[in-house]
């Protein structure tokens, strides 16, 4: 059978316990469907499906399902990796000064180009907010990755920033497609404003 | 849900005539014609455990109609469990409502539960509200 797709990303969801991954990712609304035999056995990972500039880009995407815990998070892990979302929480300190450990372990154990974004999680508790939004922009440009600031319980801007790493990372391909293979004619690569597509990302899963 | 005297009609090509659906969020799992109809006897686990205190009992029944899918990417929205006995289970990605269906790790299949799951041909139909008819079917 002929591939249904164009791309397939494989994404990773890395950050403190804590930070919304587990609760938000995974089952973040108490009125989600329980369903007690899948919570005793825990999710692995998810396949989503999204379309831009007409592509269709599979995404596989993982949490770390507490492995952070132990504050190691092995090779492993990373292999295949090609983006990976960090997630800080705006009303902790504490896993906004963690972003900078976890970078560094990213660096000593992912490849080298897997496109990185920062996310500051749980923008909605505006009033408990101990990390400001400047200083989440900061850190993103100190490591030149793009930033946003999302919430997953009031579905703001997170399937924007899965769009947009998609994106990145589908940009980097194709960017290093052409240098494999020049285009004759001057042709250019255009990335086009991404598409809204249904938003399967905003009905309440990060992941 | 989709019951067993409604099967027939939801093959076509020896595939899957419409698309296959969560059958509480519509969240859409799998496009027209990617699942092979295939039969046979497996265990599932219930969706809702009775036994909830008493984790050691695993209250399953036997489902028998399936669609089998050969590469877990030609799903569109799926979850996966961890692995349990070589096997992992297949969820709802929105909802998480499951096991609609499982994963064999030995030959990489899986396997949708025709009774686990709506069909619908209907592309908006995460938009439209649920008729009557569909409601009793849940």
């Amino acid at each position: 059978m002929a591939k249904t797709y164009d791309y397939l990303f494989k994404l990773l969801l890395i950050g403190d316990s804590g930070v919304g991954k587990t609760c938000i990712l995974f089952r973040f609304s108490e009125d989600a469907f329980n369903t007690t035999f899948i919570s005793t056995i825990g999710i692995d990972f998810k396949i989503r499906t999204i379309e831009f500039d007409g592509k269709k880009i599979k995404l596989q995407i993982w949490d770390t399902a507490g492995q952070e815990r132990f504050r190691t998070i092995t090779t492993a892990y990373y292999r295949g990796a090609m983006g990976i979302m960090l997630v800080y929480d705006i009303t902790q300190e504490k896993s906004f000064e963690n972003i900078k450990n976890w970078i560094r372990n990213i660096e000593e154990n992912a490849s080298a180009d897997v496109e990185k974004m920062l996310l500051g999680n749980k923008c909605e508790l505006n009033d408990k907010r101990q990390v400001s939004r400047e200083r989440g922009e900061q850190l993103a440009i100190e490591y030149g990755i793009k930033f946003m600031e999302t919430s997953a319980k009031a579905s703001i801007n997170v399937e924007e920033a899965f769009l947009t790493l998609a994106s990145d990372i589908k940009a980097k391909m194709e960017k290093r497609l052409e240098a494999n293979n020049p285009p004759k004619g001057g042709h250019q690569l255009k990335f086009a404003e991404t598409r809204k597509t249904e938003t399967w990302l905003s009905k309440c899963n990060l992941l | 849900m989709t019951d067993e005297a409604q099967i027939p009609e939801q093959i076509l090509n020896n595939k899957n005539k419409h698309s296959v659906r969560c059958n509480y969020c519509y969240s859409l799992i799998l496009k027209p014609q990617f699942g092979e109809y295939v039969e046979h006897e497996f265990e599932m686990p219930l969706m809702q455990q009775k036994h909830r205190k008493d984790t050691e009992i695993i209250e399953t029944e036997v489902l028998k109609n399936f669609w089998c899918i050969d590469d877990i990417f030609t799903f569109e929205n799926i979850g996966f469990s961890n692995t349990v006995d070589n096997r992992k289970f297949l969820i709802c990605a929105d909802c998480e409502m499951g096991p609609v269906g499982y994963h064999e790790i030995a030959n990489k299949k899986c396997y949708i539960a025709l009774k686990r799951v709506r069909h619908g041909s209907e592309p908006d139909a995460v938009m439209e509200p649920v008729t009557d008819e569909e409601e009793n079917d849940v």
